[in-house]
């Protein structure tokens, strides 16, 4: 790492230390991924752990979130589902990113007829409300978690292939790219070294968003039963489940919808803070 | 030719083939993924002369591009063609004209809600920055979006129908029948839909009403002595619709068929439902044409968008 580059990160992190909104996003995602990995293990119950003699039994000190129609303890059944949960959205999200911005880079990159095509592609993509187009790919490719992140990475690439490609678009005429092509360094190292770093901060912004878009997602797919399957609980099954009962107990869907609501609120929180550092129109206004 | 009727005609034609592309692309996923629409009709056990006879008459027995044509011949003729499974054998075109005005009624009654709160919201934080009033609109606007739709369809049926009996939980009158019943019980959808969006939509009016109060146009308005409702009306807020009425255009596609999971919820027969609903049994035709509604629709509203904005700020041009 240079020590211009060094000095600009630490910028940016001192920016970061006084931003509010940045810091309580960083902090609420935090607590959710500790809670659903360390604050899981320490649970005293299993996810599974039937209790016929508790059923249904509303919120007290012993379950905070009640239990279920098996006597399974809510909070526990919960953080285990946010992890298929945040795993199933960022698997989508990562191949998403990854395509999208290779694609995107490429197309900006060479220009032409295949930029042509492919921006088109996007857009056609683009245009269908992405929950139907997410259910959709449900009924055609199959039911279960691989397939809810594919069907994420399909509904959410066109924005990844198009930001990386605006910004492509603007980087290429820089100085120092037009330097490195009359070095004649190879098309991929200049994408890959000159290029992708200088455009990586809105791609960032743009996956912690869609990280947050893509729990929505999984969770309205397992929630009409077309998504992750039961037995393995994700956060959409569980409130399935709980629709089932809802009158009875509605402990069960309310409290897991507050648990989702908090990790939304974090990524979506963090990535405000993110974009609100990054985008050098609102860093220069904060400066004057 | 004026240029603009130029431009028109180019959009159009771009979207024409847009909307074609998408049916195609549509069919060759559906057709890939396998699923017979004759085993849907005739059940698992279906004697094979029976399901040969079917897929004769339906002409799925046809290579594959022959069969996309004769629907779109059919289309271009203005012949959406008949329901293969869900609805069997009722003109497609009598279905949607049966979903899309209620599809349109519940998306307009939770854009009109949206734009009603948000206008509010946004401007009071914008003219209240940083002090509390902005932070509590500013907070609103992020638990809006942070709330899954459907749990928030919950949440509403939980309070007001089944805790203070105001609205009814389930059941939706087609505003066909009753306006006035269609506006109550639809209701709670509505809000459950707006919400997230009255979220977006007064983020993003903050945002730019603060771009536009911060131009230097207002200083100048201001040393003019111009009394300060005049210079906000005049000045920051007509500046500031361009991208609050860009991105309620961009929110159209998501009232198309993004709600399906609040029309199940409240047993709204949506266009979104339709297309599940046909996707699910195989109906190829049918998801066809909602595939070519949503389209087409979308496309319409882009460029009425885009339309407006120039209407808005003359110095755009198109």
């Amino acid at each position: 790492m240079t020590p211009r580059r060094r000095a600009r990160y630490g910028r940016l992190l001192a920016a970061f230390l006084v931003n509010p909104t940045a810091l309580l996003g960083a902090g609420v995602t935090l607590f959710v991924l500790v809670a659903c990995t360390l604050g899981a293990a320490l649970m005293p119950y299993g996810p599974d752990h039937a209790d016929f003699m508790d059923l249904l039994s509303p919120p007290s000190w012993q379950h905070l979130f009640g239990t279920d129609s098996f006597g399974r303890d809510v909070l526990t059944r919960v953080l285990y589902g946010a992890r298929v949960s945040l795993v199933v959205s960022a698997a989508g999200i990562a191949i998403a990113a990854a395509v999208g911005t290779a694609l995107g880079m490429t197309s900006a990159y060479k220009g032409g007829a295949a930029d042509v095509v492919l921006m088109r592609f996007a857009d056609l993509l683009f245009a269908f409300p992405s929950f139907v187009l997410a259910l959709f790919l449900m009924v055609v490719l199959g039911f279960g978690a691989a397939n809810v992140s594919v069907a994420i990475a399909l509904t959410y690439f066109p924005i990844f292939a198009r930001l990386a490609r605006n910004m492509t678009l603007l980087v290429r005429e820089e100085p120092f790219v037009q330097a490195a092509r009359l070095m004649a360094e190879p098309p991929l190292l200049i994408l890959l070294r000159e290029i992708l770093p200088n455009i990586a901060a809105p791609l960032i912004v743009q996956a912690t968003i869609g990280i947050a878009f893509g729990i929505v997602i999984e969770a309205g797919l397992s929630f009409l039963g077309v998504g992750v399957q039961p037995p393995t609980a994700s956060l959409g099954v569980i409130m399935a489940d709980g629709r089932e009962y809802f009158q009875r107990a509605p402990w069960v869907l309310t409290m897991t919808g507050v648990a989702i609501s908090c990790a939304l609120l974090g990524l979506n929180l963090f990535g405000d803070g993110l974009r609100d550092l990054m985008d050098p129109r609102l860093r220069q206004r904060a400066q004057q | 030719m004026p240029r603009s009727a130029l431009y028109l005609a180019g959009r159009l034609a771009g979207a024409a083939l847009t909307v074609l592309a998408g049916a195609l692309v549509v069919y060759f996923v559906m057709r890939a993924a396998g699923g017979d629409p004759a085993l849907a009709v005739l059940g698992e056990n279906a004697r094979p002369e029976a399901v040969a006879a079917f897929r004769h008459a339906h002409h799925l027995d046809e290579p594959f591009l022959a069969q996309f044509w004769i629907w779109l011949s059919g289309m271009l003729r203005g012949d959406f063609g008949r329901s293969l499974t869900i609805a069997g054998g009722i003109p497609i075109s009598q279905l949607i004209a049966q979903r899309l005005p209620i599809t349109a009624f519940v998306g307009l009654y939770a854009v009109l809600i949206a734009v009603g709160i948000s206008l509010t919201m946004g401007t009071i934080a914008a003219l209240r920055r940083g002090r509390a009033a902005d932070t509590i609109a500013t907070s609103i606007a992020v638990l809006g979006i942070s709330m899954p739709d459907f749990w928030l369809s919950y949440m509403l049926v939980f309070a007001f129908a089944l805790g203070w009996h105001i609205f009814p939980a389930y059941g939706f009158v087609s505003p066909m029948e009753s306006p006035i019943g269609a506006l109550y019980s639809g209701f709670l959808p509505a809000v459950a839909i707006a919400a997230p969006m009255a979220a977006v939509f007064s983020r993003m009016l903050r945002t730019s009403l603060l771009e536009a109060a911060s131009r230097e146009c207002v200083v100048v308005a201001q040393s003019f002595g111009f009394p300060a409702p005049f210079v906000f009306v005049h000045y920051i807020f007509r500046n500031a619709l361009i991208p609050y009425v860009t991105i309620i255009g961009l929110q159209i596609r998501y009232l198309l068929g993004g709600v399906v999971v609040i029309e199940r919820i409240f047993g709204i027969q949506g266009l979104g439902s339709l297309m599940v609903d046909a996707a699910f049994a195989r109906d190829y035709p049918t998801v066809l044409a909602c595939t070519i509604v949503f389209l087409t629709v979308v496309l319409l509203v882009n460029l009425a968008v885009d339309f407006i904005c120039v209407a808005l700020d003359p110095r755009r041009s198109i």
